[in-house]
């Protein structure tokens, strides 16, 4: 009963600072530069565990699918299958949970330790708002990185499916191309860029409101760093799921 | 322990008091009181700090004299009373409310504060912490910006070192820095959260000359903490005692060290026997 109570003052906490990084990032001051930083830090960080996570998918999904799709004779459609499956699911949540991993864990425990160090009220004391200035920035560059990378992870899961599937499963160039173009539509692209600013604002908000709750001790720092990790793929994975079976029930 | 309170609340007339008289005071606190749990570490703590004074606030260690500061900075809302900077009440703000926030962030920004651990952002350089608060508050180019971050730099003792970061500082060094920084905006009030702490003595008399050289060329007002009964002696025109959450003594310096409280007494006679408990 008490851990549920907690767990719903904390969710109340949540919408609350949720509600006040939304209200912070609608007016000014505004801090441009601290948000450039941040988008530039996140793709160094993420960019390559990203790619490393996504390539081998496509590939799998080109060795596995090649045998399947041969039983009906219909090899030439696996890129089809390819294609909208990693632009709809695959790569918006490898991306996502990336991101959560590499930059939810790191903005988490920077702010975590600025709070510990007592930098968060320095900032504070010098008239700055610490919500504007070290967690605006990190949604929002959550935000934006987020889909970027799953661009990118886009092509690099369907050039490794490609490889799998063209040179070594010997499969047509021409009709993999054709296929492929066929089946992904611009709704697709879209739904998959929109699952990633979703995620990408899930996991900077939460790092946030995990990292500023940090009390003492560089123990509690690693415990909000590892929080935001479990909590936002947990969450990113659950509102895939839902999301997914919406939008399939919406015929799009 | 005695519960008399000697509250001394002389307007005395120390140097640079001669700024607005009927304007606000700089700060006034109004009956302060702060518990963390059953611990009452304030207990009705009242007090006014003139423009443009030197207060120096003596007490042992753990009597909530940087509580009493944070509470200045509404970086602690006491339980009880008013914190009055300049005639608004800090203690009255909510947070949570985004107006309030706004207005405490604006008293917020005429406030130097140099941390008792100095707070510098380990991220950035020496210089980039200095040149922070500029940056963020001011329209100077980063030349007038480079100008003035040297400037302080040197007034506190630091030639060179301005790309190194605070982890490649000694203690005392870093203090400096984060001195450097609270006086960079050249603020209305600076508050100081035991200065002298952890450097030497020549370092430590020389950050007081330059406390009163600010105080004199700028009309600063500062409210320091301090062990450090010499240093209150040189650079203080008001002295204030809190012991056991209270404010035993407050009022210019010649009268407090007149009155022989015995708190004072034995303060600066370091007696371990007296109404200062060591808990
Ligand atoms: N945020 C806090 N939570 C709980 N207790 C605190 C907090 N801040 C200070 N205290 C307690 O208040 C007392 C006064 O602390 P402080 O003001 O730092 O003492 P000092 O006079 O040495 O600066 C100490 O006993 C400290 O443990
Ligand atoms: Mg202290």
């Amino acid at each position: 009963m008490k851990r549920l109570i907690d767990f719903l003052e904390t969710l109340g906490a949540l919408g609350a600072f949720a509600w006040q990084v939304f209200w912070s990032t609608l007016t000014s001051p505004r801090y441009f530069k601290e948000t450039l930083r941040m988008m530039d830090v996140l793709v160094r960080r993420c960019i390559i565990p990203v790619g490393l996570a996504v390539a081998p998918v496509g590939a799998v999904i080109s060795l596995q699918g090649i045998d399947v799709f041969k039983l009906f004779g219909a090899e030439r459609m696996l890129s089809s299958f390819l294609g909208t499956a990693i632009v709809r699911e695959y790569s918006p949540a490898l991306a996502s949970v990336m991101v959560a991993a590499q930059a939810g864990s790191s903005i988490a425990a920077r702010i975590g330790t600025m709070k510990v160090r007592g930098q968060i009220d320095a900032l504070a004391v010098m008239g700055v708002d610490p919500v504007r200035y070290v967690v605006v920035p990190g949604v929002i560059a959550c935000l934006v990185v987020t889909p970027l990378l799953s661009v990118i992870t886009n092509f690099l899961g369907i050039a490794s499916g490609w490889f799998f599937a063209v040179p070594i499963g010997g499969v047509d160039h021409g009709a993999f191309m054709e296929h492929l173009t066929a089946q992904i539509t611009a709704a697709d692209l879209w739904v998959g860029l929109g699952k990633c600013a979703l995620f990408g604002l899930g996991v900077g908000v939460i790092a946030g409101f995990l990292g500023l709750r940090v009390k003492h001790g560089a123990a509690s720092v690693g415990k909000a760093a590892n929080d935001t990790v479990v909590n936002t793929i947990i969450l990113i994975l659950l509102t895939d799921y839902v999301v997914s079976m919406m939008l399939l029930g919406m015929g799009l | 322990m005695a519960k008399t309170e000697i509250q001394t609340h002389g307007l005395g007339s120390g140097p640079g008091a001669g700024t607005a008289g009927d304007a606000a005071p700089a700060v006034v606190l109004e009956n302060v009181s702060k518990s963390f749990g059953d611990h009452h570490v304030l207990r009705g703590v009242s007090l006014t700090i003139r423009r443009g004074s030197i207060t120096v606030m003596l007490g042992p260690s753990g009597t909530g004299k940087s509580v009493l500061l944070r509470c200045l900075v509404g970086l602690l809302k006491p339980d009880t009373g008013r914190v009055l900077v300049f005639g608004e009440d800090v203690a009255a703000l909510d947070e949570t409310k985004a107006k309030d926030r706004e207005k405490l962030f604006a008293i917020r920004r005429r406030f130097g504060m140099l941390f008792q651990d100095g707070a510098l952002f380990d991220d950035m350089t020496v210089y980039d912490n200095v040149a922070f608060p500029m940056r963020l508050h001011t329209d100077l180019s980063e030349a007038e910006i480079r100008e003035r971050v040297i400037d302080k730099l040197h007034r506190v003792g630091l030639k060179g070192g301005e790309q190194k970061f605070p982890a490649e500082l000694s203690g005392g060094m870093r203090k400096r820095v984060a001195f450097a920084r609270a006086i960079a905006l050249e603020p209305d009030i600076v508050l100081c959260d035991e200065p002298s702490s952890g450097l030497d003595p020549v370092m430590s008399a020389t950050l007081d000359e330059l406390i009163m050289e600010m105080h004199r060329s700028l009309g600063i007002t500062f409210i320091i903490i301090s062990h450090d009964t010499a240093e209150a002696k040189m650079v203080a025109d008001t002295i204030g005692m809190l012991a056991n959450g209270h404010l035993v003594a407050f009022g210019p310096k010649e009268e407090v060290f007149r009155e022989d409280h015995p708190a004072i007494h034995q303060f600066f006679a370091r007696e371990t026997q007296g109404p200062i408990k060591v808990v």
